[in-house]
């Protein structure tokens, strides 16, 4: 009896845990839900094309395109060598990410033959030292737009938080401490390709997987936490 | 009673972290690709291409090796390499790699192959021209000279 009682106290203690979490997260979504076109029209290839920086950080750039091509394979997808492909445009004349926007998006399947297309903007790529943690603080808006209808198939907004004092915290003050110093020395390697590899993944969470990925087409019911922010009645 | 709560909770937390962490899989392998490719625009050096290169060669490599499929754009990004040093050969054996993994490739990778037989013949043609035939002319006037 008493053990009844105790279950059904963790459970409501659960519950309401549950639902504060969910009270005060944004809402959570599905896949299928958010992106439809995407399944519509199963994009096989995709070209990155250079990123637009908006943050102060003059790195940003670099650090962004060098890891999406390997982050982004991961999804299942045929992409584009971000390498090859950016050189192609510079020598085309087309290397300023504000001239790519007024490209007609179906010349990137005539040219390339791409899909569809990424489109980044890097809005913030900042980084806080703070006495027992480092944090890598990214804001990007990314879109993949369709280069057979033109319309919008994956967004994303957001900002993703990385740890730069890595996973292992250890126990008691010699923990905290030892996370301190290893923070310290992080943020003095400045090596961050790993952190941007990690913000790369974060941002590309809720995309859909692609057709070399095993959950191709059965990932429309995935949940997500869709970060975009309210847009605001003026 | 209280001690049941805390495990519960800890494996709660412990659970959302593995899923934190878990996103990456081992489709493909891709070495220290971001890493040395950073490098070598962020200090543009034949050191820094030549590491870079190596990786690539290396990913094609190991993925062999491990039975796995070549990740997509490397056999066209080394090609590219090798194009850019003159080696067309082994560019357009790379070009043939990425093509025959990724037929959806083929428009970008017969435009590679176009670019680099081009580029090839234009070179043959006018190093003949200039370099070989300016070394050819002066050896033969130096023979006769000698004779």
């Amino acid at each position: 009896m008493s053990n009844l009682i105790k279950k059904k106290l963790i459970l409501s203690i659960l519950l309401s845990f549950a639902v504060i979490v969910v009270g005060c997260a944004p809402k959570a979504t599905t896949k299928g839900e958010e992106f439809p076109f995407m399944y519509e029209e199963t994009p096989l290839t995709i070209l990155i094309l250079p990123p637009m920086n908006e943050s102060t950080a003059a790195d940003a750039k670099q650090y962004y395109a060098t890891t999406v091509q390997e982050v982004l394979s991961y999804w299942g997808y045929y992409v584009f060598p971000y390498e090859v492909t950016s050189d192609i445009l510079k020598m085309e004349g087309i290397y300023d990410a504000e001239l790519i926007r007024n490209v007609p998006l179906a010349k990137f399947r005539e040219y390339f033959g791409a899909d569809a297309v990424l489109f980044t903007t890097i809005k913030k790529w900042d980084l806080s030292y703070m006495v027992l943690a480092s944090n890598l603080t990214v804001s990007i808006d990314e879109e993949l737009k369709s280069t057979k209808t033109d319309q919008t198939l994956w967004s994303y907004n957001g900002t993703v938080v990385v740890d730069l004092s890595g996973g292992n915290t250890g126990g008691g003050l010699g923990g905290l401490i030892a996370k301190a110093i290893i923070a310290a020395a992080s943020s003095a390697m400045v090596d961050y390709v790993p952190y941007a590899r990690q913000a790369n993944y974060r941002a590309l969470s809720s995309f859909p997987f692609g057709k070399y990925h095993p959950n191709f087409m059965t990932d429309q019911s995935m949940q997500f936490i869709d970060q975009t922010p309210e847009k605001e009645n003026n | 009673m209280k001690s049941n709560l805390i495990k519960i909770i800890v494996s709660l937390v412990a659970v959302l972290f593995c899923f934190g962490c878990s996103a990456k899989n081992q489709m493909y392998y891709w070495g220290d690709y971001s890493d040395s490719l950073y490098h070598a625009k962020k200090n543009p050096c034949v050191e820094s291409l030549a590491e870079h290169k190596e990786v690539l060669e290396n990913i094609v490599e190991e993925s062999k090796n491990r039975n796995q499929r070549i990740p997509p754009g490397v056999c066209a990004e080394l090609g590219y390499l090798y194009a850019a040093n003159n080696n067309t050969k082994k560019a357009l054996e790379l070009f043939q790699m990425e093509k025959q993994a990724y037929p959806e490739s083929t428009i970008l990778i017969d435009r590679l192959i176009m670019q680099t037989e081009k580029r090839a013949s234009d070179d043959e043609s006018s190093s003949e021209t200039s370099v070989e035939k300016s070394i050819r002319q002066e050896k033969s006037i130096g023979e006769g000279t000698n004779e």
